[in-house]
């Protein structure tokens, strides 16, 4: 039995998802929402604010954000491991595959955005932004709506939930 | 209200969206779009008045309240797509009705924002400035009015019993 399998016939796991107590599997459910609006959200603002949206807005401050981009991050990789404890089948489900190499591109490419775009704080902001940087955005903000997308159709392919 | 969904189901944008596998998932996903659209750049304004994100200037900031609103446009569309297509599975549904209801008080409250000149009074702030009380309790009062709906959103199918 693996490790997953057995995690997900523990007590808690149990209860989380039998229970028809909105704390159980409903609240897991709303903080991995919660956590998409920070981790999306926040990302798709610097990202309009890299490929030029209101330049007049300085750079520097904010890279700040990317404090609340990890705050979602981590709610949803605690909320997206218990859901997963739940639902141990859904490793098999395509959408799910697709939707962690999502995030781990998504991640990848925050990185070098950060690198890029944010590397001087000082001097960001001053001199334009390389194309580079702006390309970054760009498929940033295409990368997660695709994480988006498999999320959500791992309720329509394969085994579901 | 029985009567307003009667009527909506039997509407060709009702048709539509169960005439189509592929209408629901797709509204689906750009409902969770346009949420991190929403929630991240009010959150970004927010953040600002409240004074935990100080070192940018307010009037820059708040052009990006409109991706906010772009946000909000997708949400509302999807939202009448899912309504219309299956209208019996929320008007009686007690998540659905509050909501609607925080919803319309989210939408006072940015009027309040306006309307009352807190948003004219905001707009002079520079970076390290720090927003008047006002300023604050309408930042404070919208993050949590926008993590609401998102919390009776995610609880339509687990509050009540009509999904």
């Amino acid at each position: 039995m693996s490790l997953l399998e057995w995690l997900s016939h523990t007590a808690p796991v149990v209860w989380m998802r039998e229970s028809e107590s909105v704390w159980g599997y409903p609240t897991v459910l709303f903080l991995h929402t919660f956590g998409l609006g920070l981790l999306v959200g926040f990302t798709a603002a610097i990202d309009l604010r890299v490929l030029g949206f209101t330049k007049r807005l300085p750079l520097a401050p904010m890279a700040r954000f990317f404090r609340f981009v990890w705050i979602g991050f981590w709610i949803n990789a605690v909320s997206g491991t218990l859901l997963l404890m739940m639902a141990p089948t859904k490793l098999s489900n395509p959408a799910f595959i697709v939707k962690m190499l999502l995030i781990a591109l998504g991640v990848v490419n925050m990185w070098f955005l950060k690198r890029r775009v944010f590397r001087d704080p000082a001097g960001v902001g001053e001199a334009p932004i390389p194309a580079g940087g702006r390309l970054l955005a760009a498929s940033s903000l295409v990368i997660w709506a695709g994480a988006i997308t498999a999320g959500r159709l791992m309720a329509y392919i394969g085994n579901g939930r | 209200m029985q009567a307003f969904a009667d009527w909506i189901a039997t509407t060709s944008l009702s048709a539509f969206v169960n005439g189509h596998a592929w209408v629901w998932p797709a509204c689906e996903t750009l409902h969770f779009m346009g949420l991190a659209l929403l929630i991240g750049n009010v959150g970004l304004m927010d953040l600002r008045l409240l004074g935990v994100e100080k070192g940018l200037p307010v009037a820059p900031l708040s052009r990006f309240v409109r991706w906010a609103v772009v946000g909000f446009v997708i949400n509302l569309l999807t939202g009448i797509m899912f309504f219309a297509g299956n209208p019996f599975q929320y008007i009686y549904n007690t998540a659905f009705g509050y909501k609607v209801v925080f919803i319309a008080l989210a939408g006072v409250n940015v009027l309040l924002f306006y309307v009352t000149g807190v948003a004219r009074q905001v707009a002079t702030l520079g970076p390290g400035e720090d927003a008047p009380v006002s300023a604050k309790v309408i930042a404070g009062t919208s993050l949590f009015l926008w993590i609401a709906v998102m919390y009776m959103g995610r609880m339509l199918p687990f509050i009540g019993n009509s999904f």
